[in-house]
């Protein structure tokens, strides 16, 4: 099992590396850079711009430019970012625990919603239930994150009133709530946007596991068990479902990515203070540092959820844990 | 045609409806303003963004402010602040001000004229690459007298010298910002918490979610209206705008077109027209992409560029992009800071730009209508943002009408960076531009004067130059009124860009708010005199300034 962590820590730390280098090397190869932005305002000199480039660092050739930076990043700094005018480490700070607790209130959810939803169809296989659900699913599933995102946003907070249209909390009461109230004005932001995501990816995964059921109920142990007179409750609960979650935690590694590049849109349509949001911006901004650092971190982030994945598939299946 | 009828009664509506706020006028109530991103900075000598001077504008005071209308010549169009008085030199090279001996930054420290000498360093230093040091190119010095006296020392006379100064410059604290080493200061903590001393204070600004300020209630001004200003940023243009038609906002500052009708039929909303400092063209550049030391093989020729203005029907195009939430563009200014509105432009008239283009030799002879001289055909290529869809709809619309006098126009578009920064190397033959102005007349040297850091297109007329040169430094209105309007007809003749339309500026507010005449280059600067009347309150206007569970 060691072997297995340390194996997985050193790929995602080399993939990390190389997504981090590749991000460096096209942004500045890319056209304009983090000054270019302010071009068309009426009060900025070029002057003034070639000062700020001086300062940045950012008219030195490319190379120097990256070894200061990963030196830089070795200590913990990030750099300042650009456009928001404050430490990138600052930036992420604010933003990365926002879109930690969306991922994880949408991956819970999703997969949650999902194994149901899918256990349900492969127990009603062929069922008016069973096509119906695939149908929505495969509705979800095809749907594009922001147009999905900005339908939900305009009927139930516009239309039927029932969520707020944005934002992580009450702008203006928030701050006079009690604890409870708080938490509650926090969920009730939370809802539309991780409400979507779950949207999104539970309909993947309710596909996969009606998959993964079919699959195991097939199996001469499952006829067995059956045959020995256990209740279908009891072979659905303990012999299939068991034994059908495991390619499910496959995509536990694979939903991660997946639900942060959803996050990039929601966030933006639900003005959710994330990573996915900043990530946007600081690329129309072309804020090298700040697009690298999302990077570096999207990187850390997916790579953990690859490898807690791994760690979850080992411990439950222990063919994997002797090899 | 809808709106073609709906704003000019909106537009007396509004006038009915932007009342001077009173002294009278009762406190409290909170105003939330909807918009598209977050503030880049708090303290005005590193702001560069809208949001951003949005904000301090509240939080400080400048030694003395602009009044609607504007009038940036002399001082006649400004009403003291920072300085209860201003004194001139008789030669008009320097101007003393009395600072009002009750002004104090919201820590409790009075305003003292080493704040403005100090903050004058602060813009001017290079170390500090404040956005507006150009604006003091002329200033040759601040200095203080005594603690209450501010003496700015200019270098020539102009008309807009007073101006330059007291709208440019925005005095922050010495006493917080003076110990901060000036190549750490974009860094440092106290820009993020900056303490000012205008109506209102800040709060808490969390960025990418909320800037909230609160009256300064023991103000030595006197308290504002409201009890608070909150800003909440939402990056989506859809929700934006869906907070106010929600409830959840009460300020918008630009509909757009496809939501003009959804706000005026909103009996919670009303909508306010105002001017606007921008303005949409097509500009030539006048050099070769390739290579900036030759002419442009077509665009440098004059007769051209009139011919090809010519061919364009700018009242149709304006009217099918914006249908009336725009007007044709009177040249390169806006209406608001025009100094003359007057100039002859060149007719929509596409049989006599066939005929110029004949004569110059241009002639159709292939089969797809396009001209060709030598064998070369009369083709140029367009640069336009995929951002920005009335500009994607304005090539489109001007690649048909060139097309029926024989010109093809390739558009190219691309990504607003890019497009930027095509645009700052000069590699394109044409770009589709909007201009936000400086909200004076001298404003326009920058995109079109010869060494005009933004002129792109390389437009070279000695003739307008000197024109809007005698302009800046005419010594009477009249005088410059008559260089203004010389100056803007050179061009115009010329026809380095098509001046294509202005934009007029829709904002949206709920209908509790009693606001105040919108100023052309900043609607919020009237917000210290808004006011919401006590029996049309809503919630949020009840909460207490004070009662918090911190």
């Amino acid at each position: 099992m060691v072997g297995l962590v340390l194996r997985r820590v050193g790929q995602a730390a080399l993939i990390v590396f190389l997504v981090t280098t590749l991000t460096f090397v096209l942004l500045r190869v890319a056209p304009g850079d983090p000054f270019t932005a302010t071009v068309e305002h009426p009060l900025i000199a070029e002057e003034t711009r070639e000062q700020w480039r001086a300062a940045a660092g950012l008219d030195r050739p490319i190379a120097e430019q990256y070894i200061r930076y990963l030196a830089n990043v070795a200590r913990g700094d990030f750099g300042p970012s650009f456009s928001k005018g404050r430490p990138v480490s600052e930036e992420l700070a604010s933003a990365v625990p926002n879109t930690l607790l969306l991922m994880l209130a949408a991956l819970v959810a999703s997969f949650v919603l999902g194994v149901a939803l899918g256990v349900f169809q492969a127990v009603r296989r062929g069922s008016i239930a069973d096509r119906a659900i695939g149908g929505v699913a495969l509705f979800f599933y095809s749907m594009p994150d922001f147009w999905l995102a900005l339908m939900v946003l305009l009927l139930f907070a516009y239309r039927l009133g029932l969520f707020p249209v944005g934002g992580m909390l009450n702008p203006w009461s928030y701050e006079y709530y009690d604890i409870w109230g708080r938490i509650a004005n926090r969920l009730h932001h939370l809802a539309l946007p991780a409400g979507t995501l779950t949207l999104l990816s539970a309909a993947a995964i309710a596909r996969y596991q009606r998959s993964a059921v079919l699959d195991v109920a097939r199996q001469d142990y499952v006829r067995t068990a059956r045959a020995k007179g256990v209740s279908e409750r009891r072979v659905v609960t303990r012999h299939i479902l068991r034994n059908a979650l495991l390619p499910v935690i496959t995509l536990l590694g694979l939903a991660f990515p997946a639900l942060l590049g959803g996050a990039v849109f929601v966030e933006k349509v639900f003005a959710w203070p994330g990573m996915g949001r900043l990530a946007v911006e600081a690329i129309g901004t072309r804020d090298y540092h700040l697009v690298t650092a999302t990077v570096i971190i999207a990187g850390v982030m997916v790579s953990i959820g690859s490898l807690l994945a791994d760690l979850l598939y080992a411990a439950v299946d222990p063919r994997l844990r002797e090899t | 045609m809808r709106h073609a009828l709906a704003l000019p009664a909106l537009l007396v509506a509004a006038i009915a409806c932007a009342e001077r706020g009173s002294s009278n006028a009762p406190s409290g109530g909170t105003l939330i303003v909807t918009i598209g991103a977050d503030a880049d900075h708090l303290l005005p000598p590193l702001i560069t963004g809208l949001v951003g001077r949005q904000v301090a504008d509240l939080m400080y005071y400048r030694l003395a402010e602009l009044t609607p209308p504007i009038r940036t010549a002399g001082d006649e169009g400004f009403e003291p602040r920072l300085a209860s008085r201003w004194r001139w030199a008789a030669d008009s090279l320097s101007i003393a001000f009395d600072l009002d001996p009750r002004a104090q930054w919201h820590d409790g420290t009075p305003v003292r004229a080493k704040d403005v000498v100090f903050t004058y360093s602060l813009y001017t230093d290079p170390v500090v690459g404040a956005p507006g040091s150009v604006n003091f190119a002329n200033v040759d010095s601040i200095t203080a007298p005594d603690s209450m006296t501010v003496a700015v020392w200019f270098q020539r006379r102009k008309a807009e010298q007073f101006f330059e100064v007291v709208h440019n410059l925005v005095p922050v604290p010495a006493h917080v910002f003076g110990p901060v080493q000036r190549d750490q200061l974009r860094a440092s903590g106290a820009v993020r918490e900056p303490i000012g001393n205008g109506p209102y204070r800040l709060v808490r600004w969390e960025r990418a979610s909320r800037i909230e300020l609160a009256a300064d209630t023991a103000h030595w001004r006197g308290r504002p209206r409201l009890d608070r200003v909150i800003w909440t940023p939402a990056p989506d243009p859809v929700t934006t705008v869906t907070r106010l038609f929600a409830g959840e906002a009460d300020f918008y500052e630009s509909l757009r077109p496809e939501n003009l009708a959804q706000a005026e039929s909103d009996s919670a909303l009303r909508v306010v027209p105002y001017p606007s400092l921008q303005y949409g063209f097509l500009q030539f550049n006048l050099r070769d992409p390739g290579d900036s030391s030759r002419p442009h093989r077509l665009l440098a020729d004059r007769e051209l560029r009139r011919a090809i203005s010519m061919a364009v029907d700018r009242d149709r195009l304006v009217r099918s992009i914006y249908d009336t939430l725009a007007f044709v563009a009177i040249g390169p200014v806006s209406r608001a800071v025009a100094m003359d509105t007057t100039m002859t432009h060149l007719p929509h008239d596409p049989e006599r730009a066939r005929r110029t283009l004949d004569s110059l030799g241009w002639r159709v002879s292939g089969g797809d209508g396009i001209r060709q001289r030598d064998g070369v055909p009369l083709a140029f290529g367009v640069i336009v943002p995929t951002s920005s869809r009335p500009r994607i709809n304005a090539a489109v619309i001007l690649q048909e009408q060139l097309r029926q006098v024989g010109v093809r126009l390739d558009i190219e578009q691309m990504e607003f960076t890019t497009f930027l920064e095509r645009q700052r190397a000069r590699r394109f033959e044409s770009y589709l531009g909007v201009w936000v102005t400086t909200p004076t007349p001298s404003g326009v040297r920058q995109p079109w004067s010869t060494a005009g850091q933004s002129n792109f297109g390389a437009y070279a007329s000695p003739v307008f130059d000197a024109l809007v040169d005698s302009a800046v430094y005419a010594r009477s209105p009249v005088a410059a009124r008559t260089y203004w309007r010389r100056a803007y007809q050179t061009i115009i003749d010329d026809a380095p860009a098509i001046w294509l339309y202005e934009p007029r500026m829709v904002a949206a507010h709920h209908r509790r708010l009693r606001i105040t005449e919108f100023r052309a280059d900043a609607w919020w600067a009237g917000i210290p005199e808004w006011s919401i009347p006590p029996d049309e309150r809503i919630a949020r206007d009840r909460i207490p300034l004070a009662v918090r569970h911190e």
